[in-house]
């Protein structure tokens, strides 16, 4: 009997193994719903409109998700691509868990990088994010869960400045409910060029990329 | 076809002769002054009545400075084992209190006036405030009429000694290493006296004298930190007789854009030492400080109406003087109520060595479109500068300076200082409670549109949006949020209705 001691800690181990499969499985299904416009590997696709969402903090997309379901992101008629996002991905997921699921599968997967860079003017750019994005985007654009801030590293342009005049001008981050969609609305509001946005992005695009 | 050659060959040398011939006559023209004979800067600050004519009188004959008016007669004693803050508390206004050597884990927080905390050394012996890299200060002081003497403080995570809108105050003699980001930093005050103090090991500036005036900074040993003596948004200074050394940046005059006071004027940087600034910059990425490029001297951003004299300024490599505005210095966010400029800034003698022997590529594509091979840089300005002067140009290795006149003066030996008889303290309105905290301890890392230390402003006025309850209970008790930021510190000695009023004219100011 002696020698059985170890058998039930590892039977615990193999039954939360078993879950996280489980859990696992789940939102691999719900990813696959994904693919047609975020890609294979969830890198995202600038033509249909789809931001790269691999490696993108797990609650962030939760919220996204539950957004687009309760229809406090993506109704505006402006909001053309969030619209699809309304009616092609968010609604075929059945209920919280399978957001969840889907949300930590994404979350999961391995990081992308923009292959060719914006350019800009970095200077510029550095001290604009330093001054208005780091704070709570973090100092290289990874991203800080702890201030609900999405990862921007990996982010396209296009998708940055659309996102970016959604904020501004009330498209996104409108609804009360939306707490951290608000506060980037109000960011949004402060920067004092067009221009300015291209030289952040610029920035953006080079962190995390070896110099 | 010989003759064509030939008198092509000739006409090069004819023109090569006068390139050097112009050369020359150009050396020729250099302009020497003498520093002992010409006129004085009259300095910026018009004192008011016959005591400061006669403290003027005073620090001129060499007699011993002094702001904080006569020493209290009420003294107490704390010894090893004992609390010093504790004695603080028990203290009527107007004590000195006598600290024997011993080491004290503990913040003082000094919030009454004429309080002198004076350290007793013997045989070398100090008291030491050890804050064990848990605390946050060694001394926090709002008291007017407050000095600090011969102290010893290490290991703290915040600041060494950290006035909040006091006036009057006297911090000498002091030794602080490793004790966070800014070792000496008086915030808000009027009429101060920084000297004797040896400082090192700091993370921003070993010295930051923040939205002050009237303020003497001398015979200070400064180095191993970021920056080593800084005036900040901050008029009528001296700094002089300061041994600065082996930080990234060793003197500095500046406007921060995004503080509520806007303004860098009236700054004597004289007879200092500034030697081998070239030490990594340690400041955390995309904060204003780790835009201080390692191996400067001396750098001017901004402020209008700098004096430079009489400084040893050899080795620093990236230059021995930098002189910019906002538009070209990195990690500044713009502020278009600051005014970018550095106005008039005044370049008297130096003694200028070995500086610029490795600078940066921005100052070596300056150089090079004036035909200077680099190597060697003693004085570099970027960015306008309207109404600056230098004397006796021939001197240094310069770049950027066209445009720079002859100075009108040649010394400063007529402003000996800005010192003033003790002045009232500062009147602060029931209805302006929250915006003093604020200038006075919370800009001292938080400015609106930029990242200083914590945060912007703006992006804390995004996040709270219509709630001032939720600053007011986080600064009591904060919580580390962002890993490439410092952890800030408890603001829990500030009561309840201070700390809403605060948060208050947080959300609603404008810049």
């Amino acid at each position: 009997m002696k020698g059985f001691r170890w058998l039930k800690p590892l039977l615990g181990c193999v039954l939360l193994l078993g879950s996280g499969a489980l859990w696992a499985a789940d939102g691999r299904a719900g990813f696959t719903s994904c693919i047609a416009c975020h890609g294979s590997k969830g890198e995202g696709n600038t033509t249909l409109g789809a931001p790269a969402i691999a490696g993108q903090d797990a609650a962030y997309l939760q919220r996204q998700l539950q957004h687009f379901r309760a229809g406090r992101r993506g109704t505006h008629r402006s909001d053309t691509f969030g619209a699809q996002m309304r009616a092609a991905g968010a609604t075929t997921l059945r209920d919280d868990a399978a957001v969840a699921a889907v949300a930590a599968y994404v979350a999961a997967l391995p990081k992308t990088r923009q292959a060719a860079p914006a350019k800009g003017d970095l200077r510029n750019g550095n001290n604009l994010y330093h001054g208005k994005c780091g704070a709570c985007h973090g100092g290289n654009a990874e991203g800080n869960p702890a201030l609900n801030a999405p990862r921007l590293a990996g982010l396209d342009a296009g998708y940055l400045k659309r996102q970016f005049a959604y904020f501004r001008d009330g498209v996104r981050g409108a609804d009360p409910k939306d707490v951290p969609g608000r506060q980037m609305a109000m960011m949004a509001r402060t920067l004092p060029a067009d221009r300015d946005l291209d030289d952040v992005i610029a920035f953006i695009h080079q962190q995390g990329r070896p110099k | 076809m010989k003759k064509g050659l030939l008198f092509g060959l000739l006409a090069a040398v004819v023109a090569f002769g006068a390139g050097a011939y112009f050369g020359r006559s150009t050396k020729q023209d250099v302009v020497i002054s003498s520093s002992t004979s010409g006129a004085s800067y009259g300095g910026g600050f018009k004192a008011a009545g016959d005591a400061a004519e006669a403290l003027k009188t005073a620090a001129a004959s060499g007699a011993l400075k002094s702001v904080a008016g006569p020493a209290p007669t009420n003294v107490v004693v704390v010894k090893n084992g004992e609390s010093i803050q504790a004695a603080v508390k028990a203290a009527p206004a107007g004590t000195i209190i006598r600290v024997m050597p011993g080491t004290y884990h503990e913040t003082v927080y000094i919030d009454k006036d004429d309080i002198r905390i004076i350290g007793v050394i013997e045989e070398g012996r100090r008291a030491m405030l050890d804050g064990q890299k848990k605390l946050n200060d060694a001394i926090l002081y709002s008291g007017n009429n407050f000095v600090a003497e011969n102290l010893e403080i290490r290991n703290y995570k915040g600041n060494g000694i950290m006035g909040q809108a006091g006036n009057n105050f006297e911090i000498r003699n002091n030794v602080i290493a490793d004790a966070g980001v800014y070792g000496i930093f008086p915030q808000l005050g009027q009429n101060g006296i920084v000297e004797h103090n040896v400082v090192s090991g700091i993370a921003d500036a070993a010295i930051y004298i923040g939205m002050s005036d009237n303020i003497h900074v001398a015979h200070n040993d400064v180095f191993d930190s970021v920056a080593g003596i800084e005036i900040e948004n901050s008029r009528h200074c001296i700094v002089e007789h300061n041994y600065v050394h082996n930080n990234s940046g060793g003197l500095l005059a500046f406007v921060t854009p995004g503080l509520p006071i806007k303004t860098t004027i009236d700054v004597i940087l004289r007879n200092n030492f500034v030697v081998g600034n070239n030490h990594a910059n340690f400041g955390a990425p995309g904060s204003t400080v780790a835009g201080i490029p390692a191996g400067t001297g001396v750098l001017v951003m901004a402020a209008d109406d700098v004096v430079i004299e009489g400084n040893i300024i050899s080795d620093n490599k990236v230059a021995g003087i930098i002189i910019t505005d906002h538009a070209n210095a990195a990690n500044i966010t713009v502020d278009p109520e600051s005014e970018p400029n550095s106005d008039r800034v005044s370049i008297l003698d130096n003694v200028m060595l070995r500086n610029g022997y490795d600078t940066i590529k921005e100052v070596k594509a300056l150089m090079l479109t004036e035909g200077k091979r680099g190597g060697a840089l003693d004085i570099v300005r970027v960015g306008p500068s309207p109404g600056s002067c230098i004397i006796n140009r021939h001197q240094y290795v310069t770049a950027g300076l066209g445009d720079f006149a002859e100075c009108a003066f040649t010394n400063t030996a007529a402003t000996s200082t800005y010192l003033l008889p003790p002045v009232p303290p500062r009147v602060i309105k029931p209805d302006e409670r929250g915006k003093v905290v604020f200038l006075g301890i919370c800009s001292g890392c938080h400015i609106y549109n930029g990242r200083m230390i914590g945060p912007p402003v703006q992006v804390i006025q995004a996040l709270y949006l219509d709630n001032p309850q939720g600053i007011a209970d986080y600064i009591a008790k904060p919580v580390k949020k962002r890993p490439d930021y410092p952890e800030m510190p408890p603001q829990d000695y500030l009561d309840p209705q201070t700390r809403l009023a605060v948060a208050k004219y947080m959300l609603d100011v404008k810049n």
